[in-house]
């Protein structure tokens, strides 16, 4: 069990750290720019990402006790889109390096995440009010970004589209710089939780009576979880299946136990976003695939695959 | 004032339902209470009552001086441990781990909280479940796990909801005598059942009149009588509504349930 454990978490730091030489070969002084500016900071801000909704992920199963629970379940994801679409169509003159979308996308995020805080915080609400809620905030803010969509110029439809398939482009740390604080303190709040996530194992009323103050463990967990990916989101446009998948292939690995699951889904989560955007680099060089594309691509059939095994 | 559970004129009520009526109840660490009575009397409600799940509508639920609902949560899981009805675990946790997470209301370190859960298993005869997934258990050995998680929380009260419900009668009696042992070690019992049998196991014979038995019926407190009152059977009996009759068999009263209403 240690042995295994401490070979995926080889494992995985060693794609982490020679993923930026994967792609087109460098030399001189342009393929110096490009591995410090482009590719390095592409890989943190993969990484970055990829942790925190791996870990989001493996949290929200746990807390919402489903194994289909993702980061965008509580409709973060979905807010944000809305709000970087009201940018990109209401404010068509923006141009490229203000992050007026991020802004936009951020504040849809905050929105949501307010919301559902509120509902989780209520004392009445069960946590599948909760996933509920989310679902139908989903589901509006999904009616209203299409309703927006049609009302746009053909170009803001191809932007509004071309985000909505999530990227990790980078140039220069800026992005890394907002998004690494925000996500730093997120993972930290959630992983604060662990013990009070154990004893939800048993269910939120024996949880209780165990001793957690059962609704200030899910209100810290979903405004993390939230804000986190909603930061994310923002910056790098919605990247799927991410925050699906990685918990369960972590948990067919070395098991449930949160103290090991948790911290792993954030490695895996990172390892998994940087490994399909170098996969992305290597197979389509010429091209910069939205990494979106790829993790949904191989994320979908191995979800597929996972579902298929445990029937069995 | 003595720590210990207290319901004063206690009414529950959902929507236009009442659950429970004006119940007043006491428990201290110490004693030992059975809850008697048929499904739907409000037993379960009363443990949720007791653990702050829900406030009653009516009444007051106090441990000691304190409103459950207004204690901290280490205080409440140091007052009470508790048992549900319902122990269902879909995870496939590691029984040490499930045991361990018991222990959240002390600030402790890992390793502390690991030989607690230890000794707690050890307590129950149940060491070699340790590491074990806890939804490759049989029903026998998962409810002595849930025993081994409740002395790990290590609190002065035992509330347990029909915990040999679905148990063959060798577990039930195992089952029984590891509660008497936690009982004689100090701590205080409050249990639901519907078999009033089992509650012989609790007490050897000349100690059954500290085992109280309060039967509920339709929200209410029925009677109020210790293990060894010779009326108890017509209490049962009329709380059941069935004739209820006793056997001795080595020392020990069994109650048997007959068919037919007595009165």
């Amino acid at each position: 069990m240690t042995s295994k454990l401490a070979m995926v978490v080889t494992a995985c730091l060693l794609i982490l750290l020679a993923s930026p030489w994967a792609g087109a070969p460098l030399s001189g002084e342009q393929g110096r720019f490009i591995l410090l500016e482009l590719r390095i900071p592409r890989v943190i801000m993969g990484a970055t990402v990829g942790a925190m909704l791996g870990l989001t992920g493996g949290v929200f199963q746990a807390l919402f006790d489903n194994p289909l629970a993702t980061p965008s379940t509580v409709g973060t994801t979905a807010g944000a889109a809305l709000g970087a679409l009201a940018v990109l169509v209401l404010l068509p003159a923006t141009g490229p390096g203000l992050p007026l979308v991020a802004i936009g996308a951020f504040s849809g995020a905050l929105v949501v995440t307010f919301a559902i805080a509120a509902i989780a915080a209520s004392g009445r609400a069960r946590i599948n009010d909760v996933l509920l809620a989310g679902i139908a905030i989903s589901l509006a803010a999904g009616a209203i970004t299409t309703g927006l969509q049609f009302q746009a110029d053909m170009a803001s439809t191809f932007e509004a589209v071309r985000w909505s398939l999530g990227h990790l482009t980078q140039v220069g740390y800026e992005g890394i710089s907002l998004l690494l604080p925000l996500t730093a303190v997120c993972c930290t709040v959630l992983l604060s939780q662990l013990r009070a996530l154990e004893s939800m194992i048993g269910g939120e009323s024996r949880a209780h009576a165990q001793g957690v103050n059962v609704r200030r463990t899910r209100t810290l967990c979903l405004t993390a979880g939230a804000l986190g990916v909603g930061g994310c989101v923002a910056w790098c446009g919605p990247i799927a299946f991410v925050g699906l998948i990685v918990p369960h292939l972590v948990r067919l690995s070395v098991g449930p136990a949160r103290r090991i699951l948790f911290p792993l889904s954030a490695l895996g989560g990172a390892t998994f976003l940087v490994l399909c955007d170098a996969i992305g680099r290597v197979v389509m060089p010429s091209h910069d695939l939205p990494v979106g594309v790829i993790t949904a691509t191989l994320g979908a059939p191995l979800l597929v695959w996972l579902v298929a095994r445990r029937r069995r | 004032m003595n720590p210990g559970l207290q319901l004063d004129e206690v009414s529950f009520q959902a929507g236009e339902r009442k659950i429970l009526e004006g119940v007043s109840l006491r428990a201290e660490p110490g004693e030992c209470v059975a809850l008697v009575g048929p499904n739907g009397a409000g037993k379960s409600t009363l443990f949720r009552l007791l653990l702050g799940l829900i406030r009653p509508s009516d009444g007051q639920v106090r441990w000691g001086d304190t409103p459950v609902h207004e204690l901290s949560g280490q205080a409440r899981a140091a007052a009470m441990a508790w048992l549900p009805q319902h122990g269902l675990i879909q995870e496939a946790i590691e029984v040490l781990e499930f045991v361990k997470a018991a222990r959240f209301r002390f600030s402790e370190g890992r390793s502390d909280s690991l030989k607690a859960a230890q000794s707690a298993l050890q307590a129950v005869q149940a060491e070699s479940l340790t590491h074990q997934a806890i939804t490759t258990l049989s029903g026998g050995e998962l409810q002595r796990v849930m025993m081994a998680s409740l002395i790990a929380q290590d609190a002065e009260m035992f509330l347990l909801d029909e915990p040999a419900n679905h148990l063959d009668p060798a577990h039930q009696a195992t089952f029984y005598n590891m509660l008497s042992s936690q009982w004689a070690s100090g701590r205080g019992i409050l249990c639901i059942t519907h078999d009033i049998n089992l509650l012989t196991r609790l007490a050897p014979a000349n100690e059954a009149a500290r085992v109280r038995v309060i039967g509920l019926d339709q929200g209410t407190v029925q009677f109020r009588q210790q293990l060894n009152d010779p009326s108890l059977p017509e209490a049962l009996g009329d709380l059941f509504k069935l004739r209820v009759e006793t056997v001795e068999v080595e020392g020990r009263r069994s109650f048997l349930a007959l068919d037919g209403d007595q009165r």
